[in-house]
């Protein structure tokens, strides 16, 4: 995958595309007018991590500290017609690992058609690879403009298999429907997940002979926003489907299902804001001849946070968030006892506080202290030896955006 | 913890002071070109239209969104009057929709001079200005 310019479901997502903006093609007279409607947008972000013990997001713990976290965007859009809008996004994202992670990749890239619309309600659908609507930030996770902080909390936007939520190639069909004081926004898609190494890594699967594949899953949201989003409440729900072909000497061929579920609830003031998340997380993988591997467990995590505005351009944020990989296990004892490995893998307490300044609208300076108990969402590209981990650890980052 | 979550979403349920809800503010007036059809637009489409969701007025014709910066005084009155959101809500809705493929920015304008001529000059174009600050280039819209 990593000889060509572009993934393979790069490439199945231009497939999808393609056809489309081609019937879209319009004479060169109304181009003109189409040309006034094209924006262009992007943003660079530089991170800067240091822990006292463990590694996050590159060697974080020598000496030095890690500026291996480092995100590139740029995007385009277009109208070329009233309803009509072509988007799409390269991304360039660095996060720990090796360089070649930095390489860029669709984001996503979408035709979106919304039907005539009436002061009530809005109808449309996207067709390409969108962004999956879940919970209140994963559309825009890789912006740090749009994040309360540089990290998001990570027991429910955790990096580790962070490639199967980003985006599906596919269809999805969103609505709102206004009435009262209230709004109902409701998003449905459907399509192929992307899976990269990560995934593999994460299941343990990265050494052994065989690949993983998306199969068609599906993910969807209703959120009910309150007085122009005094409150909003989100209700998002999945169910990714993945496949493990095997090949000689492998652990025989599998599948894995992700259902992650998520409650979500903000309330906004003008100066503050209160967020909670609230996720159960069912992984199931079955089938494979290797009866480790085999495994149905359901993980529970959530996040309250309280962000303050404060003069005109500064943001501060104080977080406690928690995880736990398996609900029916929270200590992590059972897993100690059954495989030797830390209990403190099993969980993350993680309590955060932050700093975030835009003296400019185009500059973001942020600043963020993690005191974390356990290493629950800790990447394991970072940490190869999970024996060698440490339960509690400490974690300073500083991180500059610009955007143009 | 879902227990803690059900206490902290029933304490969020309770009745709270509203600043702005009910006013309506009569120091802003919504402006567009003067090929726009409409006359009057319902709050719920003004509010969808300058989030950046709606793409269209509602009789189909693009609309191309104008807005002062954020954090021109005129614009908060803007937005919590009129449209009864915090400019903080607006600026993250236009980064979410710009940055998830969802919608495009706004166009921007510095003065409420350069708001006019860019209105008076752009086929479908919304904005606002200070009552008693249009001319005779822009046709203004009532709130319905």
């Amino acid at each position: 995958m990593r000889g060509s310019a572009l993934s393979n479901s790069s490439k199945r997502a231009l497939r999808l595309l393609l056809p489309v903006v081609g019937a879209l093609a319009v004479t060169p007279a109304a181009a003109e007018g189409v040309m006034d409607t094209l924006q262009m947008q992007g943003f660079v972000s530089q991170g800067y991590v240091v822990t006292n013990r463990n590694n996050f997001f590159g060697p974080s713990s020598d000496s030095g500290g890690s500026l291996e976290y480092t995100e590139v965007g740029v995007n385009a859009s277009l109208r070329p017609r009233s309803d009509v809008l072509i988007a799409a996004q390269v991304l360039s994202r660095r996060a720990g690992g090796d360089g070649s992670d930095a390489k860029p990749k669709l984001d996503h890239g979408v035709v979106d058609y919304q039907l005539p619309t009436s002061p009530h309600r809005t109808i449309g659908i996207q067709a390409g690879r969108f962004k999956n609507p879940f919970g209140f930030y994963n559309q825009t996770r890789d912006v740090a403009f749009t994040r309360p902080s540089i990290l998001l909390p990570q027991s429910i936007y955790f990096d580790r298999t962070r490639s199967i939520a980003l985006a599906a190639d596919g269809l999805s069909v969103y609505g709102a429907e206004r009435m009262g004081r209230g709004e109902i926004h409701v998003q449905a898609g459907a399509g192929w997940p992307q899976v990269d190494d990560d995934v593999e890594e994460a299941l343990g699967l990265d050494q052994a002979p065989g690949s993983l594949k998306a199969k068609p899953s599906a993910i969807g949201q209703v959120r009910y926003e309150h007085n122009g989003g005094r409150i909003i409440a989100a209700l998002s729900a999945a169910n990714v489907r993945l496949r493990y072909d095997s090949r000689t000497g492998g652990p025989g061929n599998g599948e894995i299902k992700f259902q992650p579920l998520i409650f979500s609830l903000q309330y906004n003031a003008e100066k503050w804001s209160l967020t909670g998340e609230y996720a159960l997380r069912r992984f199931k993988s079955e089938r494979f001849d290797v009866p480790m591997l085999n495994r149905d467990d359901t993980g529970e995590s959530g996040y309250i946070q309280y962000s303050r505005r404060i003069l005109s351009d500064w943001q501060w944020f104080v977080r406690y968030d928690v995880l736990h990989a398996d609900r029916s296990d929270r200590s992590g004892r059972a897993f100690e006892d059954e495989t030797g490995l830390p209990a403190h893998t099993r969980f993350a307490k993680d309590l955060t506080v932050g700093l975030q300044w835009s003296f400019h609208p185009q500059v973001l300076l942020a600043a963020e202290y993690h005191r974390v108990d356990g290493t629950g969402w800790l990447p394991r590209r970072d940490n190869p030896d999970v024996a060698d981990t440490e339960r509690r650890w400490n974690m300073l980052l500083l991180q500059t955006s610009l955007r143009f | 913890m879902p227990q803690l979550w059900l206490a902290v979403f029933l304490l969020l349920l309770l009745p709270m002071p509203s600043a702005t809800a009910e006013t309506t503010d009569d120091s802003v007036a919504l402006i567009a070109h003067p090929n726009v059809r409409a006359v009057s637009l319902h709050p719920n489409s003004a509010r969808a239209i300058f989030a950046m969701r709606q793409r269209t007025w509602p009789d189909g014709q693009a609309a191309n969104v104008f807005v002062l910066p954020d954090d021109d005084p005129l614009h908060a009155r803007f937005s919590k009057e009129l449209l009864n959101v915090f400019p903080h809500q607006l600026k993250m809705a236009w980064d979410r929709a710009v940055f998830s493929g969802t919608g495009q920015a706004p166009g921007r304008v510095s003065t409420q001079s350069e708001m006019l001529e860019r209105v008076a000059t752009t086929p479908g174009a919304i904005g606002y200005v200070e009552k008693g600050g249009t001319d005779a280039r822009v046709r203004i819209i009532e709130l319905q």
